[in-house]
């Protein structure tokens, strides 16, 4: 809570002080002795059909899983990496090697010992074949050598940034025990819906429809912890009723803005209940415009450079996500201090400037005042991707372009947006994934085979665009790998392919008796090792 | 005979009162874009200001700005011009099917009867939900999902007024004299059986307001018009902290439905005193 940042998010800053006043808790007790014991109560708001996090690496996947499944590093606040299941690795200087050196002494929740051979099995078995990421990072991942029970190499069969793998290990590593998975199919195997891992946490029942519950692994490599004796996740699909049961002390927590941030305000002053924006950036949300590139008007440019000015998004970030979200300047996010651009400048919000790039385009306005007229599909997923459609509508309308709303469930959106390519423009939240090779260049390379989800499925192709994606990849040198992202952020904004318009997180609505929450920048998908509660 | 039942539904109180509340909501439905300019989903102001502080925003704004009062005014439009296509359609068909089956008999009336056992037998709710998932939301198909359902009430009815009217003399005197069997059903027995058509039509559109909201609440609607279902479903989020959001076309929602169903309770009284 020390480290919230109040210039960032003063709204919610002041919201927290005013539920600690109320509670008489100042920041005193937050420095207290952890104590053992005690079973946390947490809001789940999904049961995912496969929740083995090495296979689908999402967020509403790890928020349960990681706590069971440990990946090989975890991020540390303000950048770097904290070990878990890796102790340390270096890379060689052709790219081609890099070597972990794991942790001695870990066993897995059925008692056998954890090795190298473990890691080695998830990444050739797992991580390069089955998993959404994965099959990007290691695609060149030729073998993992095991010369000791504490070793593995990867060997590489291309040059592979080691800036890359690292960016990678906190949500890419998930380890999983070769002595349950090998020689079987991995991705129907029983223990993809009954983990087991190394983590603080076992996993005990699900009862669907009702919770999952974690108990505590009384063997844990890190000596004394985990300070809880478990966690219930209760699914609770209804946002109204999370709000209640955390002011009823039936819930402790709920993470990913479970509670509306509509009700965040006003929650933040209930007694006993605090309000917190941090633990999450490193799992960034992006708030982007998608745009069809093939469509005629939208293949010029200057249209899509006119929709970008239409857009004000201080509206966005202030009324929209009230506070929680920033605007853009970019195609990589502003938290990424290492990659980001920070002379990008993207187009300001300038009606009249939108209107002249469109009278120029050669799309005058008609009879009613509209020049020509657009599929809008909104994402399902998030109130704001709809409450952000509703505004877009408008903001179109101000310049002269009629967007007419579609609406679709989840499944029909993805087919319509990312299979059938079957819109105009588009509402999507890709996730930053922490390194632009990992979740953002493949929203600008050309030559994905169509089909495949989430990818450029907006009909632009650059050469220059392609070069540069593609000399990144195999770049070794840190700094000339930053250059070549820097070059890689200049083309998008001036091509403006798909425009960012924000990035967001989330909050976590806690009671104040749950202690070191947000302690790491992914903490609602990381180990909830050392979090406590004080009675 | 219509006349005099409508005057006589005007003269009961529930009739009345329904009636004036009926026709004050059409009027003001009638004339949004005078009374609240020409777009209700434009951002019009701060978002969640309360209602009663600003003269040009009279019931508050929503979450991002849109004018409630605009919302609640073209919201009437569109669930009444739902309803009213609504009742037209299944009046209309349900009274040609009930009329072609008593007429006719044998096997079609079998097979029409089946055929609204069958669409009675599905929740209509449930119905409309299936029909309006698949072909996708937009007015027309919410009209023919929530008339999916709905005409089988007046196909019944007409039915069983029809059976009774084929056996009277100037039924049989018309047909006599040469007529098609069309002409006959359109011309001579039709005419004749709607009067109880009255009361049913109030209860179709009553519950296809209800019915409207409730898809619109659930996503199903057309995002780029207002309907008070979506407004009801976005103001669920802020229920404890602006809650007029809510209210304000919850509280349309009721009005509209109570108004309807005085006017049914007012035609059903008239019509049994027009029988004594």
């Amino acid at each position: 809570m020390s480290s919230l940042n109040v210039t960032r998010r003063r709204f919610i800053g002041t919201t927290i002080a005013a539920g600690s006043l109320a509670t008489g808790a100042g920041p005193s007790r937050a420095q207290d002795a952890p104590r053992r014991g005690g079973v946390l109560i947490v809001a789940a708001d999904g049961e995912p059909r496969n929740i083995n996090p090495a296979i689908v690496a999402s967020n509403g996947v790890f928020f349960m899983a990681s706590k069971v499944i440990e990946p090989l590093a975890e991020m540390t606040p303000g950048g770097g990496f904290t070990p878990r299941l890796a102790l340390s690795w270096q890379g060689s200087a052709d790219g081609r090697l890099v070597l972990f050196k794991l942790r001695p002494g870990v066993s897995w929740h059925d008692g056998k010992p954890f090795t190298s051979e473990d890691v080695a099995f998830s990444a050739m078995e797992v991580w390069k074949k089955l998993q959404n990421f994965g099959r990007v990072v290691f695609k060149n991942l030729e073998a993992v050598d095991t010369p000791d029970a504490t070793t593995a190499a990867f060997r590489f069969s291309a040059p592979t940034p080691l800036q890359l793998v690292e960016n990678a290990l906190p949500a890419l590593t998930s380890v999983l025990p070769k002595h349950i998975y090998a020689g079987t199919d991995i991705a129907a195997n029983p223990a993809n819906v009954k983990l087991v891992g190394t983590g603080p946490f076992k996993f005990s029942e699900h009862r669907p429809g009702e919770y999952y519950r974690l108990e505590r692994n009384p063997n844990y490599w890190d000596e004394g912890k985990p300070y809880l004796d478990g966690i219930i996740f209760r699914v609770m699909p209804d946002r109204g009723a999370i709000a209640a049961a955390t002011e009823a002390n039936q819930i402790q927590l709920s993470a990913f803005s479970a509670v509306p941030l509509a009700d965040m305000a006003r929650i933040g002053k209930v007694p006993g209940v605090k309000v917190i924006a941090d633990g999450y950036d490193g799992i960034t949300y992006q708030l982007v415009v998608e745009i069809n590139n093939a469509r005629k008007e939208l293949s010029d440019p200057r249209v899509r450079r006119a929709i970008a000015h239409a857009i004000d998004r201080t509206f966005v970030t202030d009324t929209i996500f009230l506070g929680t979200a920033k605007a853009s300047n970019g195609p990589i996010p502003l938290f990424d201090k290492v990659m980001n651009d920070a002379t990008l400048n993207p187009p300001r919000f300038d009606v009249a400037r939108a209107n002249a790039l469109l009278d120029e385009a050669g799309y005058p306005r008609g009879a009613g005042g509209a020049r020509f007229s657009l599929r809008l599909l909104p994402a399902p997923w998030f109130e704001q991707t709809r409450q952000f459609g509703d505004y877009l509508k408008q903001a179109l309308r101000a310049v002269g372009i009629d967007a007419q709303i579609v609406n679709n469930d989840p499944a029909a959106h993805t087919k319509a947006v990312y299979t059938d390519r079957a819109y105009d423009l588009a509402i999507g939240s890709p996730v930053y994934r922490n390194d632009p090779a990992i979740s953002t260049t493949v929203l600008y390379e050309s030559g994905i085979p169509p089909g495949v989800p989430f990818a450029n499925q907006y009909n632009y192709k650059s050469e220059e665009m392609d070069g540069v994606i593609a000399k990144a990849a195999s770049e070794i040198d840190p700094a000339r790998r930053v250059a070549l992202y820097r070059d890689f952020q200049q083309i998008a904004n001036r091509d403006l392919p798909i425009i960012h318009v924000a990035e967001w997180t989330f909050i976590t609505v806690a009671r104040d008796s749950v202690r070191n929450v947000a302690n790491n920048p992914r903490w609602a998908t990381s180990h909830w090792a050392d979090t406590w509660l004080s009675g | 005979m219509r006349d005099s039942l409508l005057a006589r539904i005007v003269r009961s109180p529930e009739g009345a009162i329904g009636s004036v509340a009926l026709l004050a909501m059409l009027a003001l439905a009638l004339a949004a874009p005078w009374l609240a300019g020409d777009d209700p989903l434009a951002i019009a102001g701060r978002p969640l200001l309360s209602p009663g502080f600003h003269a040009h925003l009279p019931l508050g704004t929503d979450r991002l700005g849109r004018d409630i009062f605009s919302g609640l005014l073209f919201g009437a439009r569109s669930t009444l011009t739902v309803a009213a296509a609504v009742m037209v359609t299944a009046l209309a068909a349900g009274a040609a099917i009930g009329a072609c089956a008593g007429y006719v008999g044998g096997w079609l009336d079998e097979m029409l009867m089946r055929l609204a056992d069958a669409a009675q037998s599905v929740p209509s709710f449930m119905l409309a939900l299936a029909i309006v998932s698949v072909a996708g939301p937009s007015q027309p198909v919410i009209v023919a999902a929530l008339a999916a359902s709905a005409w089988t009430g007046p196909a019944r009815v007409v039915r069983a007024e029809v059976l009774s009217l084929r056996q009277r003399a100037f039924v049989e005197a018309s047909r006599l004299s040469g007529r098609s069997t069309l002409a006959m059903i359109f011309e001579v027995i039709l005419p004749n059986a709607v009067a109880p058509l009255l009361a049913l039509a109030a209860i179709i559109v009553a519950s296809a307001v209800i019915m409207e909201a409730a898809l619109a609440f659930l996503g199903l609607t057309d995002p780029n018009v207002a309907s008070w279902g979506a407004m009801i479903a976005e103001g669920r989020s802020v229920l404890r902290t602006a809650p007029h959001v809510i209210l304000a076309p919850g509280v349309a929602l009721a009005f509209v439905v109570l108004a309807v169903s005085l006017v049914s309770e007012g035609a059903s009284k008239a019509m049994a005193r027009g029988q004594t």
